[in-house]
């Protein structure tokens, strides 16, 4: 390693340190306004350093990572993406009977996490980074562990997670005893060279699959979906929903670009997830009362409509998922945010019925609902509609038509469950609802309203933020 | 590599793994998952990385399960946990592990008595090329292990974290008396509960 390569790495090493720093901070005197400062300012930081590795990509550091604009890029949105949490989080914990300070430092680390899977281009890379966001993930789904829901969701997911992980770990074991090597890069000259269709290969590109597909939370991996966001944390939600899966689908997508496998019969396996996942998650969603687990079905679909344009192969692929990407972490940050925001001390705003006639309560409040909402069902005028028309293009392009078609049907039907939600808050109040009394901070709600402006301003001109991403290929 | 050697030590830590998560007994089910690790240690031998192996030995099954069952039976006082450790000295409790680890000692004398083969002597890793190998290319991977390590400390940190009545905090005595009552944190030897998130 040398001295550019540290310069290179210097969002990570920001990150790490800032946790290290939390820690030392805790230890030393423990205080929930200074813990979230030094969070925010290390964050800050990370994200000011991005410009200063900027000149310096694309490099390989090591064997393990790439830090290219693909990376960096990703870097800033998870980075940013936690600095709104952190706000939320803030908030929310302000109400709660618990030691508050950890969560900052799981939170930095899990980024950093995320963080590594984005720019690694190797199994070990990929495989450490996964674990360090598990691992934080574990305590943060049950950090309210006094109470009986976060710890069954938290003991859920820790042994989902353990045997997603465990498959993952087999799979890269099977393809490397197949190719001999844990490059990405190197895979893909074996992949040319026609080895494409020995079973251990396709046993082992399966097993990873199965691996990343828990993280995605995919149909037919998706089954702890519901119950873990309701049971976390709103804000602990917010960044399962974001940093983690979209860490994974940047991974994911590097792997298939630079392994050069968008050719392969595997590929197949990806079409019917796709698929699954479009249709059970909306399908699921229509009949759930709680935003949380509707939130998380949607999710699950959200997830299908991205592997569509993952499946689009070539360039305009890339530029979908991108786009589509940031257009999620807004409107999914926002929504997040709007419910932690309403939780009171006793419990989650996660009843249907809690958001009854919200508009007539908190007018703000809703109206920022709203527009998050109608992002997620891709109205036109937000984000959401410009998402999801890129990958309608990309995949009318790749003239993949039966998802396209499905991704059109089943954008319908979620139509029907955001705008259940919708409907309940402008319905006339008729008995009293939740969050006549939670407080909403001010740089919380000042986040919450740079959200909704984005959302929008995306919406009608995604002109800047198209130049970024075109520029943004990995490498 | 010897495989018959092999298949001996995989069923060993197979059939070991599986009386670990079926064990009502904590003590007991750690027993099992000592000789696990050191049947995957045997493996490791056997495939012809002794360093490896050593590791396995080393650290698993002697720093961690020790660590442990140290553990387990500190946490439980009382006249529950020392009924439960009289039980653990009837062979029905320690006969499994003593036949199944017998087996492995007897495969290790074969194998050792036998000496390396030379296919296993020609790829030897010593410890010095692991060492190389962690501190030079795969640097990033070890900075990466300690903050996986780190957010494990935090998290059992926190999730072990219960608040106690403020008078008697400086009051060891009592402070201890409550957290045994509590027993909320602590694996009951002898309980269905298992040995904890590790």
């Amino acid at each position: 390693m040398t001295g550019a390569d540290a310069i290179a790495l210097l969002p990570l090493i920001i990150l790490a340190g800032t946790s290290v720093l939390a820690m030392v901070g805790i230890a030393v005197h423990r205080s929930h306004g200074f813990t979230l400062g030094l969070t925010l300012a290390g964050l800050a930081a990370a994200f000011g350093s991005l410009w200063i590795a900027a000149p310096l990509a694309p490099r390989r550091v090591t064997s393990l990572l790439v830090i290219d604009h693909y990376s960096l890029f990703y870097f800033g949105l998870l980075i940013a993406a936690d600095f709104a949490i952190a706000l939320f989080a803030y908030d929310y914990l302000a109400k709660r009977d618990v030691n508050r300070e950890e969560l900052y430092i799981l939170l930095l680390i899990a980024t950093t996490g995320g963080a590594i899977l984005t720019a690694s281009s190797h199994f070990a890379s990929f495989f450490l980074g996964l674990e360090t966001l598990s691992v934080s993930l574990y305590a943060m789904v049950s950090y309210l562990h006094l109470r009986r829901q976060p710890v069954e969701a938290g003991i859920k997911y820790l042994i989902l997670a353990a045997a997603s992980a465990a498959f993952l770990l087999f799979g890269m074991a099977l393809v490397y005893a197949e190719l001999g090597t844990m490059e990405f890069a190197g895979m893909g000259q074996i992949f040319f060279a026609g080895h494409a269709s020995d079973t251990l290969l396709v046993c082992g590109l399966a097993m990873i699959i199965t691996g990343v597909g828990f993280k995605l939370a995919v149909v037919p991996f998706h089954l702890w979906t519901p119950d873990v966001y309701e049971g976390a944390p709103a804000p602990v939600t917010a960044f399962i929903a974001t940093v983690s899966k979209g860490a994974m689908f940047a991974l994911l997508l590097r792997f298939f670009y630079r392994s050069g496998a968008t050719n392969h019969q595997i590929l197949l396996v990806f079409t019917i997830i796709a698929i699954a996942s479009m249709l059970a998650g909306n399908l699921l969603a229509l009949l759930q009362t709680n935003v949380k687990r509707i939130l998380a079905y949607s999710s699950i679909a959200h997830m299908g409509y991205l592997l569509v344009a993952f499946l689009a192969s070539g360039k305009l692929a890339v530029e979908a998922v991108t786009f589509y990407l940031v257009a999620y972490f807004i409107t999914t940050v926002g929504a997040f945010g709007v419910v932690s925001a309403l939780s009171t001390h006793e419990r989650e705003a996660e009843d249907i019925d809690d958001y009854h006639a919200l508009f007539w309560r908190r007018p703000a409040l809703a109206g920022l609902f709203t527009v998050m909402l109608l992002s997620l069902a891709g109205i036109p005028v937000t984000a959401g509609f410009i998402g999801k028309f890129y990958i309608v293009a990309a995949g009318a392009a790749s003239s993949i038509w039966a998802l396209v078609i499905i991704l059109v049907v089943s954008s319908v039907i979620g139509l029907f469950y955001y705008l259940r939600i919708v409907a309940e808050m402008y319905a006339s109040p008729e008995r009293e609802g939740l969050g006549t009394r939670s407080h909403v901070s001010s740089p919380a709600r000042a986040v919450l309203w740079a959200l909704a402006v984005l959302l929008v301003w995306f919406g009608i001109y995604p002109e800047p933020l198209l130049r970024i991403i075109r520029t943004v290929l990995p490498t | 590599m010897n495989v018959t050697a092999f298949y001996i030590a995989a069923a060993i830590a197979m059939v070991s793994t599986l009386m670990v998560i079926t064990r009502k007994n904590a003590v007991q089910a750690l027993l099992y998952l000592a000789l696990s690790l050191i049947s995957v240690a045997v493996v490791f031998y056997d495939l012809g990385a002794p360093f490896i192996a050593a590791l396995e030995v080393i650290i698993y099954a002697g720093s961690i399960i020790v660590l442990f069952i140290f553990i387990v039976m500190m946490l439980n006082l009382g006249k529950r946990a020392t009924e439960a450790e009289g039980k653990l000295l009837r062979p029905r409790m320690w006969i499994g592990p003593a036949i199944l680890a017998a087996i492995l000692i007897a495969e290790v004398a074969y194998l050792l008595a036998r000496g390396n083969t030379t296919a296993a002597a020609a790829n030897l890793i010593s410890p010095k090329q692991v060492g190389m190998a962690l501190y030079g290319p795969y640097l990033i991977g070890v900075e990466l292990s300690s903050l996986l390590l780190m957010s494990a400390l935090v998290g059992a940190y926190h999730l072990g974290w219960h608040k106690r009545p403020k008078p008697e905090a400086q009051d060891v005595g009592r402070e201890y008396a409550t957290r045994i009552d509590a027993g909320r944190d602590s694996v009951r030897v002898g309980s269905d509960r298992s040995a904890g998130a590790a």
